[in-house]
């Protein structure tokens, strides 16, 4: 039978394929140190993907034009291997384990979203591969031992419960009625508990508690239930999407709350993208350009505003600064280090208390960051309609005091 | 079975079990090769042979997912506990408890999509063609949304399988997938291999072929058709389990109910190799799988386009797949008897 021949030449041509393409380049090449990274560069996260990937890049550049790691009296330049997860936790994990045991990264930059933090985490630790992520916040990530996991940012509960706490003292006291409306992943799940933690603790109570799907494009129904419910507070999480969809229809639909809290705004570029109508939103964010920390390479906030958008073309969302941060992070931990052993490493990033222009960095033994509160901002718009994000709380970077209760479209 | 047949199987099975030695870096590819495999060949059973074009085996596949990892996690540790969000615990497996909860796990994987696969079958293996074809997408669809609101399997929070316990070297993990989806690929394999050399395979190409015809002389139709998938969802259920382990998270839509790719991935491997016949989804999944990872390597950010100008191009040029082209083109070799002045005169008559 001839077909059997067919199949044997077939199996060899595959077998010859795959010893083909398995070519091996170690974590530290000559001068350089190899970096993996598997970041969204297509799927449902690609914008916020991009965001991580230009501040990776853009501290690459920055650390290595300015003289690079220093370890073992030599000097070494970061280089990253990206690829593209698509925005899917099935292809991250993959692409952990290709990163690691294809390409032999001994060192890893975490992907965009908690999800896929989520899915490649058990890889690194497995191999004991350290990974400083910059964009994983779901408290999760955190409780499950991980040795080799740290995260540049605070924990995802903490984003929003600020927002609810402020709406209640601005009440007297007095729980509010809080309608919200998330995202069915793993951050913007992780964002509802830290919510459901403060409706608890300050006596309020929850009117409405939607899911919203993956792809999120409509939200009218939440916001007609809104409309009935009159509810003090309406929190909506759901990455760049959610935040764009929301402020859409909500000017569309002319849907009146005395406050609106969101996350992703800055990423979104919603003052940009909807100008007036996203006005008085409420936005939880890990930095701000106007707070006041500094660094030797980035210098501080505003700086780095301006080179990013010099080399890039837009303002950084607080998703690039972190990602920025991550690099810094790990540049210190090498030189501590002193040494490119994992282990050792690893105990250097568990070690890590420093100051950069995005944040206090010093991570609890969980691996988040705690030394580094979040902020929130609030939309505003000038009466030219030039909008811009400004700092009302923690009070100690507030530039701007906070619009309360948001007026009624009837009035805009 | 022929000498010829015999040295094709036993040299397969060598490659098989010496390809984790020979490329080490590339268990995890390997491994999901042989769950593509399994996936494309039961696709096989009710889409090439039967000709009922299902979108659906996603169902069983996801279900098989967090059912296995369920029950992992569920014999030993209080399973609401391990998936709550912010979760403050940590519970780890032994090793044994780690292997014996795999082991039901996947029984059960297995076992319940099939019962499912009867229930549903029963209920929408009445309709034909496309109505059939929309139907098992929107089970896909809806799957993944009402997972996606179950706090127990953790909802939107997706579902982290129990970590592979600490025995052995760091390969330990790799070697052990690779073998688990490698012999559940040959099991798959053998089982609808002899499922195909009896009447049964005559029958569901009965129903493809002319599905009244088929009722007409007696055939009971119905119960074929459900009997064909619920072999089709054993297997999809079993092949699932895996990669719930080896992916080590389950996300609703994104890793367990993915129409989207894994759904749409398993029909186009079948169509790549050759629906309806053996060969053709195992060496359609391979090629697909082949070059789905040389695109994600050589054209980051484009694969997809490069993907899709890939089906575009087996559309144009191999309709009826890689098998349907070389038994077009070497009739010969697959035991058909040419009379090439009978063939000629044919064509001239068009």
């Amino acid at each position: 039978m001839r077909l059997t021949k067919i199949i044997l030449s077939f199996i060899s041509a595959v077998a010859i394929l795959f010893s083909m393409s398995a070519t091996s380049f170690a974590k530290v090449v000559g001068n350089k140190i190899v970096l993996g990274a598997a970041v969204s560069l297509t799927g449902k996260y690609s914008s916020n993907g991009v965001h991580t990937q230009n501040g990776y890049n853009m501290a690459v550049d920055r650390i290595n034009s300015m003289g690079g790691i220093k370890v073992g009296g030599k000097t070494y330049k970061f280089e990253i291997i990206y690829y593209d997860d698509e925005s899917n936790p099935k292809r991250a994990a993959q692409l952990a384990e290709r990163l690691i045991s294809q390409d032999g990264v001994q060192f890893m930059l975490g992907p965009y979203s908690s999800g896929l933090t989520k899915a490649m985490a058990p890889v690194t630790e497995k191999y004991g591969v350290p990974m400083v992520e910059a964009n994983g916040a779901s408290r999760s990530l955190f409780t499950k031992g991980y040795k080799y996991l740290f995260a540049v940012l605070a924990p995802a509960n903490l984003y929003l419960d600020v927002a609810i706490k402020t709406a209640v003292e601005l009440n007297g006291g007095k729980g509010v009625k809080v309608a919200m409306a998330f995202e069915q992943d793993a951050f913007s799940q992780d964002v509802r508990l830290g919510i459901l933690d403060a409706i608890k603790e300050t006596g309020s109570t929850k009117v409405i508690d939607d899911k919203l799907p993956k792809e999120l494009n409509d939200m009218a129904a939440t916001l007609v239930k809104v409309k009935q419910m009159k509810p003090d507070v309406l929190v909506v999480s759901g990455h760049t999407k959610g935040a764009l969809t929301a402020i859409r229809q909500i000017a569309e639909m002319k849907v009146d709350v005395p406050m609106l809290a969101m996350t992703h705004c800055d990423a979104a570029k919603l003052s940009k993208q909807h100008g007036k109508n996203s006005q008085y939103a409420l936005c939880a964010s890990q930095w701000h350009k106007t707070l006041t920390y500094k660094d030797n390479f980035f210098k501080d906030g505003m700086t780095y505003d301006a080179d990013f958008n010099k080399m890039f073309g837009y303002a950084p969302p607080y998703q690039a600064a972190e990602s920025s941060a991550a690099l810094l992070v790990f540049k210190d931990a090498f030189e501590r280090a002193n040494s490119f052993d994992q282990k050792k490493v690893r105990d250097a990033l568990a070690a890590t208390d420093m100051q950069t222009f995005y944040g206090n960095i010093k991570f609890a033994p969980g691996g988040q960051n705690v030394s580094k509160p979040m902020v929130l901002f609030q939309v505003m718009c000038d009466a030219a309609g030039k909008c811009e994000n400004k700092v009302v709380a923690p009070l100690k970077w507030a530039s701007a005091k906070l619009i309360h209760p948001v007026p009624k479209w009837s009035e805009r | 079975m022929s000498k010829n047949n015999l040295i094709l199987y036993a040299a397969i099975l060598i490659f098989g079990l010496a390809a984790p030695f020979i490329f080490p870096a590339f268990k995890v590819q390997l491994s999901i090769l042989c769950v593509l495999i399994v996936l494309a060949i039961t696709w096989n059973i009710q889409g090439g042979e039967m000709g009922y074009n299902s979108f659906g085996n996603i169902l069983f596949y996801g279900l098989g997912m967090y059912l296995c990892a369920s029950v992992q996690v569920g014999m030993f540790f209080p399973l609401a506990e391990w998936t709550e969000s912010g979760g403050e615990k940590t519970f780890v497996h032994t090793p044994v408890q780690f292997f014996q909860g795999m082991a039901v796990g996947l029984v059960v994987a297995a076992v319940v999509p099939t019962i499912v696969a009867g229930l549903i079958g029963y209920s929408i293996l009445g309709l034909r063609g496309h109505y059939f074809a929309i139907c098992t997408l929107g089970l896909g669809v809806a799957a993944g949304e009402i997972s996606g609101g179950i706090e127990i399997i953790g909802a939107g929070q997706g579902f982290t399988t129990p970590p592979f316990p600490n025995i052995g070297s760091l390969e330990a993990r790799g070697e052990f997938f690779y073998f688990l989806s490698f012999f559940t690929l040959v099991l798959t394999f053998i089982a609808v291999r002899s499922i195909y050399s009896t009447r049964f395979k005559l029958i569901l190409n009965a129903i493809r072929d002319n599905e009244d015809k088929a009722e007409a002389m007696g055939i009971e139709t119905m119960k074929y058709k459900i009997i064909g998938w619920m072999i089709s969802a054993f297997f999809c259920g079993l092949a699932g389990g895996i990669m719930g382990g080896l992916v080590g998270y389950i996300d609703s839509t994104d890793v367990a109910f993915d129409g989207r790719e894994m759904g749409v991935f398993m029909v186009l491997m079948a169509i790549l190799g050759g629906k309806g016949t053996l060969w053709g989804p195992i060496i359609g999944a391979t090629v697909f799988h082949i070059f789905k990872e040389g695109f994600w390597t050589f054209f980051l950010g484009w694969q997809y386009v490069a993907l899709g100008v890939l089906i575009v191009v087996i559309v144009i040029y191999f309709p009826e797949g890689i098998m349907g082209w070389l038994r077009e083109k070497y009739p010969e070799r697959f035991g058909e008897i040419v009379d090439e002045k009978d063939r000629k005169a044919q064509v001239e008559l068009k």
